[in-house]
C-alpha cells in the first residue's frame, strides 16, 4: 500500500466512531494478507463500505444535501429585489452571514464538545432547531420586502400598537442583534446536545417539552405578529384572557418547574473517591444540580421563543400566498383586496416584535432556572437524588470507570 | 432469510467457521475465505456478534515484520454456546424443510410442461 493510500486509510478510519475504529483498522490491515490484484481491491472496497456505514456517511450526506437545498431556496427568495427597498440589503446580509454560520457551527461544536450525544432526543432537538431557523430565515426573507418597503408605510394600520419605523439605523441594529441571537441559539442547542455536554437527557427533555408548550400557547395568542394584545382574530375575549394568563404563568413558572424537575432528576455520580471526600462531592453535586436547572430554564423559554417566532413569521409569510389562510383567520368576512393588503402589511411589521421574545425569554428562563436550581438544592432531598440513603451507605463504584458527564 | 435462532444465513456461516476451532484466534481474511463473504459483509457481522458479547477481538501480539498487526477474533463461551445452539436449530429446520419436499414427490403425479402439479391436499 502506497504512503498516500495509507494516509487516506488513516484519515478514513478517523471518521468512524472511537468504539469501532479497531474494526476498521483491522479490516484495512488485513488487506495486506489478500493476494494483490482484484481480490485486494475488492477487500478494500468492502473496507470503504464498512467505514461509510459505521461513520454514518449516508446520514451526513443527507443532512448536507437537505441543508444545501434549504439554503439554495432561501438564497433564491432572499437575494432578488429592488435596490430602493432596504429589505433587499437586509435579506442579502442574512444570507451572507447566517447561512455560513449555520453551516460551520456544527463542525465547531463537534470540535469543541464532540459529536451529537447518543439517543434520539439530542438529534431531534438539533434537527428541530435547524428546521426552525431555516423556516424563520425563509419566511423573513419573504416578509421583509413588505415590512421594510418605504412606499407601503402610508398604508400601515394606524393602530397604536403597530411599531413605528424610526429609521435605518435602528433597522440595521435590530438586524445585527437578530443575526447574533440566532447564532447564539443554534450554538447553545448544539452545545447542549453534544456528547461532552454536561446537560443530561432528562434536562433536555423537560426543558424542550416545557418550551414547546410555551411556544404553542404563544402562537395561539400571537399567530400573526406580536403586540400588546392578541393578534389571533379567531380567539374570543375570554379565551384570549385565559391564554394570556397561561402564557405569563408558563413564561415565569415554566422555567421554574423545568428547573426544579431537572435538578431533582439529576443524580450525582457515585464514585469511591467522591465518597471519601463527601463535602467536596456535596458541593459539586449542588453546583451540577443548579447547572441542570439553569439549562432546563433556558431551554424552556428559548425553545418557546424560537417556536413562536418561526411559526408566526411563517404564517405571516403565507398570508399573501395562501388564500385559505386569510379566509381561515377572518372567517365570514369579505375582505377587499385593500383590506387584505393592509392586514398583511400590518402583520408583516409586527413580526419584528417576535425578536423581543428571542432576546428576553432565554434571559428570563436562565434566571428562573438558576433560582429554581438553588431552591431545589437547598430544600430538596439528599444530593444525588432519590430517597435518603441509610446510615453507612457506601456508593457503588462506577462500573465503566469513565468520568461521568454532569 | 433468518433462521429460527434469529441469525441470518450469513451470520450462521460465520458462526460455523468460528466454531470449527473455537479456542483458536482467527483473522478476517481466513473467515472470508471459509464463508465466501466479502469484507464489507463479514465485518459488520463480526461487529454485531461482538456487540452481543458472542465474539471477542484482540490485536496480534507479534506481527510479521513489514506487515501491519492483524485483528483476531474468536467466540466467547457464551458465543460458542449460542453458536452451537443456533447451528443445531438451523440443521433441524433445514431437515424439516427438506422432508415435506421429498414426500411431496409421490409416484404417479403427472408433470405437464415441466411444471409439477401439487398433490391433493398439499398447499
Amino acid at each position: 500500500m502506497s504512503r498516500l493510500s495509507r494516509a487516506a486509510a488513516r484519515w478514513a478510519v478517523r471518521l468512524v466512531p472511537a468504539g469501532r475504529r479497531d474494526w476498521a483498522e483491522g479490516l484495512l490491515a488485513e488487506a495486506d494478507q489478500v493476494p494483490p490484484g482484484l481480490a485486494r481491491l475488492a477487500w478494500r472496497a468492502g473496507g470503504v463500505r464498512f467505514i461509510a456505514r459505521e461513520a454514518r456517511l449516508l446520514r451526513v450526506a443527507a443532512q448536507v444535501l437537505v441543508f444545501a437545498a434549504a439554503a439554495a431556496w432561501i438564497v433564491h427568495v432572499a437575494w432578488p429585489g429592488p435596490a430602493s427597498n432596504p429589505s433587499t440589503a437586509i435579506n442579502r446580509l442574512n444570507v451572507v452571514t447566517l447561512l455560513p454560520v449555520l453551516a460551520v457551527l456544527p463542525l465547531l461544536a463537534r470540535w469543541l464538545f464532540g459529536p451529537a450525544a447518543p439517543g434520539r432526543l439530542a438529534r431531534v432537538l438539533r434537527y428541530g432547531a435547524y428546521a426552525a431557523v431555516l423556516v424563520l430565515l425563509l419566511a423573513k426573507a419573504s416578509v421583509e420586502p413588505m415590512a421594510d418597503n418605504p412606499a407601503a408605510t402610508p398604508y400601515l394600520n394606524s393602530d397604536a400598537s403597530t411599531p413605528v419605523k424610526d429609521g435605518m439605523i435602528s433597522t440595521w441594529l435590530s438586524q445585527s442583534v437578530f443575526l447574533l441571537i440566532v447564532a447564539v441559539y443554534v450554538a447553545a442547542i448544539l452545545a447542549f446536545t453534544a456528547r461532552r455536554s454536561r446537560v443530561t437527557p432528562g434536562t433536555l427533555a423537560v426543558g424542550t417539552g416545557t418550551g414547546l408548550v410555551l411556544g404553542a400557547v404563544l402562537y395561539a395568542i400571537f399567530p400573526i405578529g406580536l403586540t400588546n394584545h392578541t393578534t389571533n382574530p379567531l380567539l374570543p375575549g375570554y379565551a384570549a384572557g385565559l391564554l394570556v394568563a397561561l402564557a405569563w404563568i408558563l413564561l415565569f413558572g415554566g422555567p421554574i418547574l423545568a428547573g426544579v424537575v431537572a435538578a431533582r432528576r439529576y443524580r450525582a455520580p457515585e464514585r469511591p473517591e467522591q465518597a471519601s471526600a463527601e463535602q467536596a462531592s456535596t458541593e459539586q453535586a449542588s453546583n451540577a444540580r443548579i447547572r441542570q436547572a439553569a439549562a432546563a430554564g433556558f431551554l424552556a423559554t428559548a425553545v418557546g421563543a424560537l417556536t413562536v417566532t418561526a411559526l408566526g413569521t411563517a404564517t405571516v409569510a403565507l398570508m399573501p400566498r395562501a388564500g385559505w389562510l386569510l379566509h381561515g383567520l377572518y372567517p365570514g368576512q369579505h375582505l377587499t383586496a385593500a383590506a387584505a393588503y393592509i392586514r398583511e402589511l400590518t402583520a408583516s411589521v409586527r413580526i419584528g416584535n417576535y425578536g423581543l421574545t428571542l432576546l428576553f425569554f432565554p434571559v428570563i428562563g436562565l434566571l428562573m432556572g438558576l433560582w429554581a436550581g438553588a431552591a431545589a438544592t437547598q430544600y430538596g432531598p439528599d444530593l444525588g437524588g432519590g430517597p435518603p440513603r441509610p446510615p453507612g451507605y457506601t456508593p457503588a463504584p462506577d462500573p465503566a470507570g469513565q468520568p461521568v458527564i454532569r | 432469510m433468518r433462521s429460527p435462532s434469529g441469525f441470518s444465513a450469513q451470520t450462521l456461516s460465520v458462526l460455523a467457521a468460528l466454531c470449527e476451532e473455537p479456542s483458536q484466534w482467527q483473522h478476517g481474511y481466513a473467515l472470508a475465505m471459509q464463508t465466501g463473504l466479502k469484507s464489507g459483509t463479514l465485518y459488520p457481522i463480526l461487529v454485531r456478534l461482538a456487540d452481543r458479547g458472542l465474539l471477542e477481538a484482540c490485536w496480534q501480539d507479534e506481527p510479521v515484520p513489514g506487515r501491519p498487526r492483524r485483528h483476531l477474533y474468536r467466540l466467547t463461551a457464551d458465543g460458542a454456546a449460542s453458536a452451537a445452539e443456533a447451528l443445531a436449530a438451523a440443521r433441524t429446520a433445514a431437515a424439516r424443510a427438506a422432508a415435506p419436499a421429498s414426500s411431496a414427490r409421490r409416484p404417479g403425479l403427472r408433470v405437464r410442461g415441466g411444471r409439477g402439479v401439487a398433490a391433493p391436499g398439499a398447499s
